[in-house]
């Protein structure tokens, strides 16, 4: 490589940062979304409420047996389909990984819920204590320890999965990257850059959560 | 319903779609146990490049892999076409994922097994080719179909390199007839077909392969998506998941 991959690399350095602000912006955002849904989704589908199981069934079915690009599409292309003037391309992004990593996510949670022994259910409602106490109480407190794991996995799969809203048209680092290209940068260093940049954040991650799925073993004795 | 005199090119989408994702699924198999083979080896320096390989591809993000097998391994002199280099990139990423679900079915045949078959006077490889692999085949088939299926889904991203698949075939059939929400809608549906279909390929040939199926029932009432959040972080996914899954799966 020469020096100037580097020159036109550091004289775009703006565009890059202001990238990686709008990745980290819309990874954040969806975190917390796509947990929020997780959640509500794998209870409803832990607690098995008639109707609404089929409905959630054909929800999951659809989110993870298509291709999230297809989702981003769908939702972004077919909101301005609709004359829906307020969904950016940021909105819209949020919207279909949230319900894309949310279909995950609720699996992760439901296996969580699933994993509390039935009898420590039973024992609090003999107890007295009310179905709202006995899952805020003893099911919830017991999955926090099995759940956190595959979460940070889903979290991980989340962060890399945002890139996927550059080729809607939203301006996260690799959109930027391009614009870096097109202004004469070389593009093999370009990628490269944010490969490492996605690695310096992901890698941490990934070791904490092999950290957590350790610590379950040792304490438990099995993989839950 | 405009789109549906475009039926052709979602069908030859399909088809690109298909043949691409497993020629990279073969590719990917390749390197999986060359990587797998390697974590498990004596020397260090094997087990170092191994590790780096798993944990560069699991940390970065496919399409900024796709763009470097495309545009930057072009940028610097070497041009492949697109569907060549999103082929290698898919192949290399599936690569990863696979060593880790073959290192984990390679280590889930306990220890005592390969004594015994030592005790026995099996050598080396009679004792790999008859006590590991039949063993280690069963608890690895499910998260390996789940990652066909996966790459599959991941195989919709070569449409941001111009590569005709299922996805490109959706998005030229909108411009053609801005039916938007159909369009889609239809292309998904075709996702659905085919993975449910590999799906329940994966599921018949499962019953019949691998005889005398120990956990035959649950076989075939597993449905083989139900593991992929396991496999997501891990590692010890292979040997626990599928039955621990089928729990709830199978109501």
């Amino acid at each position: 490589m020469n020096g100037n991959a580097w020159e036109a690399i550091w004289a775009g350095r703006e565009l890059l940062w202001n990238g990686l602000l709008a990745t980290l912006a819309l990874s954040a955002v969806t975190i917390i979304t796509s947990t929020v849904v997780g959640f509500l989704v794998g209870f409803a589908r832990y607690s098995r409420i008639p109707v609404l199981d089929v409905v959630l069934r054909v929800y999951l079915e659809l989110f993870r047996g298509t291709p999230l690009l297809i989702q981003l599409m769908f939702v972004y292309f077919g909101a301005a389909y609709l004359r829906l003037d307020w969904v950016s391309v940021f909105i819209a992004s949020a919207i279909a990984i949230t319900l894309y990593q949310g279909a995950y996510i609720s699996e992760v949670f439901r296996a969580g819920f699933a994993s509390v022994p039935p009898g420590q259910r039973e024992a609090a409602r003999t107890l007295g204590l009310s179905r709202f106490h006995t899952n805020k109480d003893v099911v919830f407190p017991q999955t926090t320890l099995v759940v956190l794991p595959p979460l940070f996995g889903q979290y991980l799969t989340l962060i890399k999965n945002t890139v996927l809203a550059s080729v809607i048209g939203f301006s996260d680092i690799v959109r930027q990257g391009q614009a870096i290209i097109e202004r004469g940068a070389n593009s093999f260093v370009v990628y490269l850059v944010i490969a490492a940049l996605f690695f310096a954040f992901n890698y941490p991650l990934s070791l904490l959560a092999g950290a957590l799925e350790r610590r379950i073993i040792r304490k438990r004795g099995v993989v839950a | 319903m405009n789109f549906l005199n475009y039926i052709e090119l979602f069908i030859s989408g399909a088809w690109v779609t298909l043949w691409t994702s497993t020629v990279a699924f073969a590719l990917g198999l390749v390197l999986g146990v060359l990587v797998a083979l390697a974590r498990r080896s004596r020397l260090l320096i094997l087990r170092t490049i191994g590790s780096i390989y798993v944990e560069v591809l699991w940390n970065t993000p496919v399409l900024v892999q796709i763009f470097i097998f495309y545009f930057g391994l072009a940028s610097i002199g070497i041009r492949l076409p697109a569907i060549v280099a999103g082929i290698i990139a898919l192949g290399v990423n599936a690569g990863a994922y696979l060593a880790e679900i073959i290192r984990a079915g390679l280590g889930s045949v306990p220890r005592s097994q390969l004594e015994a078959a030592r005790t026995l006077g099996l050598a080396p490889a009679q004792t790999f080719f008859n006590v590991v692999l039949p063993q280690a085949i069963r608890t690895v088939f499910p998260p390996i179909v789940n990652r066909f299926i996966d790459l599959i889904l991941a195989s919709s991203l070569l449409s941001a390199i111009a590569v005709n698949e299922l996805t490109g075939a959706a998005r030229r059939v909108n411009a053609a007839t801005y039916e938007t929400l159909a369009v889609f809608a239809f292309a998904m549906l075709f996702y659905l077909v085919l993975t449910n279909l590999v799906s329940l390929a994966a599921s018949v040939f499962a019953r019949y392969a691998f005889k005398p199926a120990i956990a035959a029932p649950v076989w075939f009432r597993f449905r083989l998506r139900g593991s992929r959040l396991v496999d997501q972080t891990g590692l010890s996914a292979g040997a626990k998941s599928p039955r621990a899954q089928s729990k709830g799966d199978s109501r």
